[in-house]
C-alpha cells in the first residue's frame, strides 16, 4: 500500500515538468517544444536527440512560404504535438523486442488455439464481461473529469448489463433503444485532460508502450479493477492472462499488419501509440467542452464513445 | 403566375443545389470505395486464380483515388527537398509498392463488413476529411480519409486508421532514418523492404 503511494508520488513528480497549457494552438510551436525539452536535455548525447532537433530548427526559420509549405507546416505542427521524447531508447528497444517475441512465441499461438476451440460469439461475450468489470475505473475517471453525465451513464450501463446482460456477458445498454455507450476513458487520459503531458516514452515488459502519465493506469488498475482483489495472487494473474488471450484472439493480425507496414517497427509503434493517446485526450477534452470553436474539425463526442 | 414560377424555380434551385453541397469529397470517396467493394464481391473473381486480375483492377482504382505524389511529399515533409528529382521519383514508386504489398492482402481478405460513411469535414478550400467506420462483428474501426483538391478532383493523401495517421506514422520513421543517413540509404532500405515482402 505504502509502496503504491510512493509510486504515485514519483509519477506526479516525473510528469510535473511536462504540464502544458491545454489550449496550446497548433500554429504556435513553442509550447509543445518546450514541454518536451526537459527530459530531452538529459540525454543530449543519445542519438534519438538528433532526430528531433534539426527539423524543428528549420521549421522556425521558414515559417511560411508557399501554399504547399503552409500545408506542410500544418501537417508538421500536428506531428510536433504527437512527438515524444525517448531518452531511454536502448532500454525501450530491448523491451520492444522482448514483447515482440512474447507475442509471436507465446500469446499468438495460444490465442490461435483458443480461437479454434471457442466460437467468436462466446469470445465477444467474454470481452464484454471483462469490460463490464472495468466499470469502476471508467466511473472514477468520469467523476475526476467532472463528467457527471458520463459517470451516470456508466453507472446505468453497469447496472443494466450486470442484471439484464447476464453479469455483463451481453451488452444490452449499447443497443439502439437505450443507447448508453461505454465511456472510453481511463486515468492517464484524465490527467491528460487536465494538461499533464506524456513525459517520455516507456515500453514496459508485457504491458507494452506507455509513459509516466499513462502508467498511472497500472496503479489505478490495482485499486479499481476487481480482478486485482482475487486471492491468491496467482489466480488474479491467471484471470488477467486469460483476459489477454481472449482479447488477443479477437484482434490477431492487427499487430502483424502494423509491423509489416513499418520500415522501423519500433518507431512506428511508438508513433502510433503517441498519436492514439493524444487523440483520445483531445476527443475527451472536446466532449467536456463542446463549445470550443477552434476544434470543430474533430469528430463529435458520440463517435468517441462508440469506439471499440 | 409569374410569382408562382419564380417560387417554383427557386424551389427547384434549392432542390438541386442541396445534394451537391452535401459533399463532393464524401461522394468521391464513397464511389471509389464502392468500386473496390464491387471488385471484391464480384462472384466471377472469387477463384484463387483470379487474384492477379483482382489486384490489377484494384490498382487502377487506387490510381484514381489517391494522389501518390502528395502522399510521398507529405511523408517526407521537409526532407522532400533533400532528394533530387530522380530520387523523388524512385521514392514515390518504392513507397507505393511498400504500401501495396502490405495492404493488398488485408483488402483481399475482406468479408462483407459494413462500411458507414457518416461525416465530412471541410477543413479549407482544398482540404477535407471524410469519416467512415468499418463495422465488423466484434468492433467498429474508424477510418478517416483526408483529401486534397488538385486539378479539379478530390484525391486522398492520408488515411487515418483508429486515430493514427498513416502519413504521420511514416514521417516519424523517415525522419528518424534521414536524421542519421543519406537519402540514398533510405531508398536502399525501401528497396530491400520491397524485395523482402
Amino acid at each position: 500500500m505504502k509502496f503504491f503511494l510512493c509510486l504515485i508520488l514519483v509519477y506526479t513528480f516525473l510528469t510535473m515538468g511536462c504540464v502544458r497549457s491545454p489550449n496550446s494552438n497548433s500554429s504556435t510551436l513553442s509550447p509543445s517544444t518546450k514541454s518536451s525539452t526537459p527530459p530531452a536535455v538529459v540525454t543530449a548525447a543519445s542519438n534519438s536527440e538528433q532526430v528531433n532537433l534539426p527539423p524543428r530548427e528549420k521549421e522556425i526559420k521558414s515559417e511560411s512560404k508557399s501554399a504547399d509549405d503552409e500545408n506542410f507546416d500544418e501537417d508538421e505542427a500536428a506531428g510536433e504535438k504527437a512527438q515524444i521524447a525517448d531518452p531511454i531508447e536502448p532500454f525501450n528497444r530491448a523491451m520492444y523486442h522482448f514483447n515482440d517475441k512474447l507475442y509471436f512465441w507465446a500469446l499468438k499461438p495460444i490465442a490461435q488455439g483458443y480461437n479454434m476451440v471457442v466460437p467468436e460469439v462466446a469470445r465477444i461475450s467474454v470481452k464484454n464481461f471483462f469490460s463490464n468489470l472495468r466499470f469502476p475505473g471508467r466511473f472514477v475517471s468520469c467523476l475526476l473529469q467532472a463528467d457527471f453525465s458520463g459517470a451516470a451513464g456508466e453507472f446505468g450501463r453497469f447496472t443494466i448489463n450486470t442484471v439484464w446482460g447476464i453479469g455483463g456477458l451481453l451488452d444490452p445498454s449499447s443497443n439502439k433503444e437505450l443507447d448508453l455507450q461505454k465511456q472510453d476513458t481511463d486515468l492517464g487520459q484524465t490527467l491528460g485532460v487536465y494538461g499533464v503531458g506524456q513525459g517520455f516514452y516507456i515500453v514496459w515488459p508485457i504491458l507494452g508502450p506507455s509513459s509516466p502519465r499513462d502508467s498511472v493506469d497500472v496503479v489505478g488498475d490495482y485499486f479499481l479493477y476487481p480482478v486485482s482483489y482475487i486471492n491468491p495472487w496467482y489466480a488474479s494473474i491467471g484471470v488477467r492472462g486469460y483476459e489477454e488471450v481472449n482479447g488477443t484472439s479477437l484482434r490477431i493480425g492487427d499487430y502483424e499488419s502494423l509491423k509489416d507496414a513499418a520500415i522501423d517497427p519500433y518507431i512506428a509503434l511508438r508513433d502510433a501509440y503517441v498519436q492514439y493517446r493524444l487523440k483520445k485526450v483531445e476527443q475527451r477534452r472536446l466532449k467536456l467542452a463542446p463549445s470550443k470553436p477552434e476544434e470543430k474539425n474533430v469528430p463529435s463526442g458520440d463517435s468517441v464513445s462508440q469506439k471499440n | 403566375m409569374k410569382r408562382q414560377l419564380t417560387g417554383l424555380s427557386i424551389l427547384v434551385l434549392f432542390l438541386f443545389s442541396l445534394p451537391v453541397y452535401a459533399g463532393v469529397p464524401l461522394n468521391t470517396t464513397q464511389v471509389n470505395v464502392n468500386k473496390v467493394l464491387d471488385v471484391l464481391r464480384d462472384p466471377q473473381l472469387k477463384s484463387e486464380s483470379a487474384k492477379e486480375t483482382k489486384k490489377q483492377k484494384l490498382r487502377s482504382i487506387y490510381k484514381g483515388m489517391f494522389n501518390e505524389i502528395e502522399f510521398s511529399k507529405r511523408t517526407l515533409a521537409r526532407n522532400w527537398d533533400k532528394l533530387n528529382a530522380a530520387q523523388q521519383k524512385e521514392f514515390i514508386e518504392l513507397f507505393e509498392q511498400v504500401l501495396e504489398k502490405t495492404y493488398i492482402d488485408k483488402i483481399l481478405s475482406y468479408t462483407n463488413e459494413k462500411i458507414d460513411f457518416y461525416k465530412e469535414n471541410i477543413k479549407s478550400e482544398n482540404l477535407a476529411e471524410v469519416q467512415t467506420k468499418v463495422i465488423t462483428s466484434s468492433k467498429e474501426i474508424p477510418i478517416f480519409y483526408r483529401l486534397i483538391l488538385k486539378d479539379g478532383g478530390w484525391k486522398v493523401y492520408d488515411v487515418v486508421v483508429e486515430n493514427v495517421s498513416l502519413v504521420q506514422n511514416y514521417r516519424t520513421q523517415f525522419n528518424d532514418i534521414l536524421a542519421k543517413n543519406t537519402p540514398e540509404k533510405l531508398l536502399e532500405i525501401l528497396r530491400k523492404k520491397v524485395k523482402e515482402q
